[in-house]
């Protein structure tokens, strides 16, 4: 779901000119590319909009796991959401990690994507340990972080000289899925920056040294206007990624809602009404409302960036 | 290439045809082709949620079983334990496509809808393959009969054990002539013994691991307490909340003591409790499944039940027990061989003894075989002052009460909520559970929710 809506956000303006001028070949050129997007839209109606569909029909309900006993109980599922403190509080956990991910997330891979297309030597090696672990499943990254967090044998107390109970402390076991995060995923967007990189004109920069700018000036005035498009796309993945966090921090809880059921995200609240309490009908509605929340943080994102074109224009 | 010569109407019958044809060749794979394979008369599907040493242990019991019913092929599958096993076995039997044979925590056996998801056990049948009611102490029997029918066939009871090391403990003067550690009747005596542990502990080794921020064990340890103050949960008739606010109390401050006192480095909590008493550490409370781990790390060591420390004996326990998810159309030789495969299992249970687990079988219980291994030995009388949550739809291992009171325990025991106001959330969210509705039959505990 989230792929595709950032797809539909990033989508560049088609250039006005071709489309408008063979109205037929583009006509012909439809009926030959929905054959390439039929299968495509097959398993996207079965596998995302039935589902859709039919959650917003169960969150009308009470049904439960095994599907019988099911009655219609209109918006009761809805009211009880609004007044649930763990609704609430998971939305806010979801938020907070959002909110320490997303800038970071954003800096760091610009950061390495600047040291690594700059950087001359064994240029491979850098791209390779960058872009790594992003190949990992999440359960390894987040067993790995597990060990590197543990307080007596842990790496990263031992280095640096303390004795932070990083995964068993409320006030840091988001941190800890924090920092496995940015571990872990900051290689898609480092490559989406250093291919951003590398597709700015060469000439761009010639020109500006003959004017006399310098390295900074040149960086401030070429390469970051030249990269603002990729930032967007850097932001707009990363937010719609980060609110639905889900895996690292429960299989570094060890499938618990952490210290106090402070990593206690949406997604792991709703599994748990949903698979542990088998309600089925008020997990579907708080998904609902989750939907209805990130395709409005979609939406406001597309309608922010529709705005600053047409502003630059 | 020109366009491919398809429409639509041909596309679909394509597809249907290939539909038809997987679905055949999956079917054959489920049943035609393992029954060809084995050559054996029946088939028994089992699951189980036991993994690592217990893991170990289950396998070769089966194994044992194979050999002695050839006729019989036991097809078994490993699931992740916890939540999401329980998820898997609800919605198979709600699909009609359950095992012939399960495994559940027997504390969750009420909330799994007897009757609807669960079958009855022929008590008959299994008197048949050798395992009769006189078998079993009574209270873990009692537990698996609703409504008057057995739902579930206990294989053991596992506990949260006191594990010291002896060599800490000689020498801080607390070990008996026996080899165990001096009998503690009382907190102040507890804290005591602490005391004198942890002057004999290596520095950098916290006294005790007691998994402080773990909302699982510290709830367990709070079943335990709480029970041994002769604490209750709710009356009889399930309509009112007799959860004692001061008892509870009591309780949490005795576990807050831990860590104010100084026994409990928070930065030890977890897991890595296990890893400082393996490293000298002199206390660990922990499962009684650790024995194979300390076992493993050959170190001098004992285990006794949670310490009687508000007088009265009691140790929170939990036990596995077969169970016969429910089907359609249960009966014939595969329900035969399943009610086979668990009593041989329960009767041939010195092996999973050995995981540390105190077999339910008391003819195992009471051989001369079980009483020689150890520490098993020392904590065998567990069986006989089990600490269980109420028999309600929302309690039992990883269950709803678990996940809402755990929270609270731990916030009361690492400090950021008082004793006393955790207390009053434990009884609200009590009162707030008896009063919800079990979402499998829409029914509360009063209404006898989920037994049918």
């Amino acid at each position: 779901m989230t792929t595709t809506s950032a797809q539909t956000v990033i989508t560049p303006a088609r250039t006005r000119t071709a489309a408008d001028t063979v109205t037929v070949r583009r006509k012909q050129g439809f009926q030959h590319g929905a054959w390439f997007v039929a299968p495509f839209l097959v398993l996207f109606a079965l596998f995302v909009i039935w589902p859709l569909l039919r959650g917003l029909y169960l969150s009308f309900t009470d049904a439960n796991i095994s599907g019988d006993a099911t009655n219609f109980i209109g918006l009761d599922n809805y009211r009880e959401a609004l007044d649930d403190p763990l609704v609430w509080e998971s939305l806010g956990h979801s938020a907070y990690f959002t909110l320490l991910v997303v800038p970071c997330i954003t800096v760091l891979a610009f950061l390495l994507a600047m040291l690594a297309h700059h950087i001359e030597r064994g240029k491979w090696l850098w791209r390779l340990c960058f872009f790594a672990p992003f190949l990992l499943p999440s359960t390894v990254a987040a067993n790995l972080w597990q060990w590197l967090f543990n307080p007596g044998t842990g790496m990263v107390n031992h280095v640096l000289g303390i004795e932070t109970a990083w995964l068993t402390d409320k006030s840091y076991a988001m941190l800890a899925v924090v920092v496995c995060t940015l571990w872990w995923t900051v290689g898609f967007s480092f490559l989406l920056y250093l291919a951003a990189l590398q597709g700015i004109p060469a000439h761009l920069y010639e020109a500006a040294k003959l004017d006399g700018a310098n390295a900074w000036h040149r960086m401030v005035h070429i390469t970051l206007p030249m990269l603002r498009n990729i930032t967007g796309l850097v932001l707009a993945l990363q937010i719609l990624a980060s609110l639905q966090v889900f895996d690292q921090a429960v299989v570094m809880m060890d499938f618990l809602p952490g210290p106090e059921g402070s990593t206690r995200t949406f997604v792991q609240y709703t599994l748990e009404e949903g698979f542990t309490s088998y309600r089925v009908g008020y997990a579907s509605a708080i998904s609902i409302i989750f939907f209805v929340i990130i395709a409005a943080v979609a939406l406001a994102r597309m309608w922010l960036l529709r705005n600053r074109e047409e502003g630059g224009r | 290439m020109g366009r491919p010569g398809l429409n639509r109407r041909q596309l679909l019958a394509g597809l249907g045809g290939v539909t038809v044809a997987g679905s055949l060749g999956f079917a054959a794979l489920g049943t035609g082709a393992d029954a060809l394979a084995s050559g054996a008369d029946t088939r028994v599907r089992y699951w189980n949620l036991f993994s690592g040493g217990d893991g170990y242990n289950m396998i070769a019991m089966l194994d044992s079983f194979r050999r002695a019913n050839p006729d019989i092929d036991v097809k078994d599958s490993t699931l992740q334990w916890g939540s999401p096993f329980y998820t898997k076995l609800a919605m198979a039997a709600a699909g009609n496509r359950a095992p012939d044979l399960g495994v559940m925590h027997l504390g969750r056996v009420t909330g799994f809808s007897p009757g609807r998801l669960l079958d009855p056990w022929d008590v008959d049948l299994l008197a048949k393959y050798g395992v009769r009611e006189a078998d079993f102490n009574p209270e873990l029997w009692k537990r698996a009969v609703i409504g008057g029918k057995l739902y579930a066939l206990p294989l053991d009871i596992h506990v949260q054990l006191c594990f010291y090391r002896k060599d800490v403990l000689k020498k801080a003067g607390l070990l008996g002539d026996d080899g165990h550690i001096v009998p503690v009747t009382s907190v102040d005596e507890w804290f005591d013994v602490l005391k004198e542990a942890k002057k004999a502990t290596k520095k950098g080794l916290q006294t005790i691991g007691m998994w402080s921020s773990d909302q699982n064990f510290q709830w367990w340890f709070f079943v335990a307490f709480y029970t041994q103050l002769g604490g209750t949960w709710f009356d009889d008739a399930n309509t009112e909340v007799t959860f004692d606010t001061d008892k509870a109390t009591q309780v949490l401050e005795f576990l807050r003591r831990h860590l104010t006192d100084g026994y409990v480095n928070p930065g030890f909590a977890g897991g890595a409790g296990a890893e400082q008493f393996v490293n000298g550490g002199p206390f660990v409370w922990e499962g009684n499944w650790s024995v194979p781990v300390f076992d493993g790390a050959k170190i001098e060591y004992g285990a006794t039940p949670l310490p009687p420390v508000f007088g009265q004996q009691a140790t929170h326990a939990e036990s596995h027990s077969f169970v016969l998810p429910h089907q359609a159309d249960r009966g014939g030789a595969a329900n035969e061989g399943a009610h086979q495969l668990a009593a041989y299992i329960v009767q041939h249970a010195q092996q999973w003894a050995a995981g540390g687990h105190i077999p339910a079988y008391t003819p195992t219980l009471s051989s001369a075989a079980y009483k020689k291994m150890n520490p098993q030995s020392e904590y065998v009388s567990a069986m006989d002052h089990q600490a269980t949550e109420p028999k309600v739809w929302f309690a039992g291992s990883t269950g709803i009460l678990a996940q809402r009171v755990g929270p609270i325990v731990v916030s009361s025991t690492v400090g950021s909520a008082k004793p006393d106001a955790a207390a009053r959330s434990m009884k609200s969210t009590l009162t707030e559970l008896l009063a919800s509705k079990n979402p499998m039959d829409g029914r509360t505990a009063a209404q006898g929710g989920a037994v049918a």
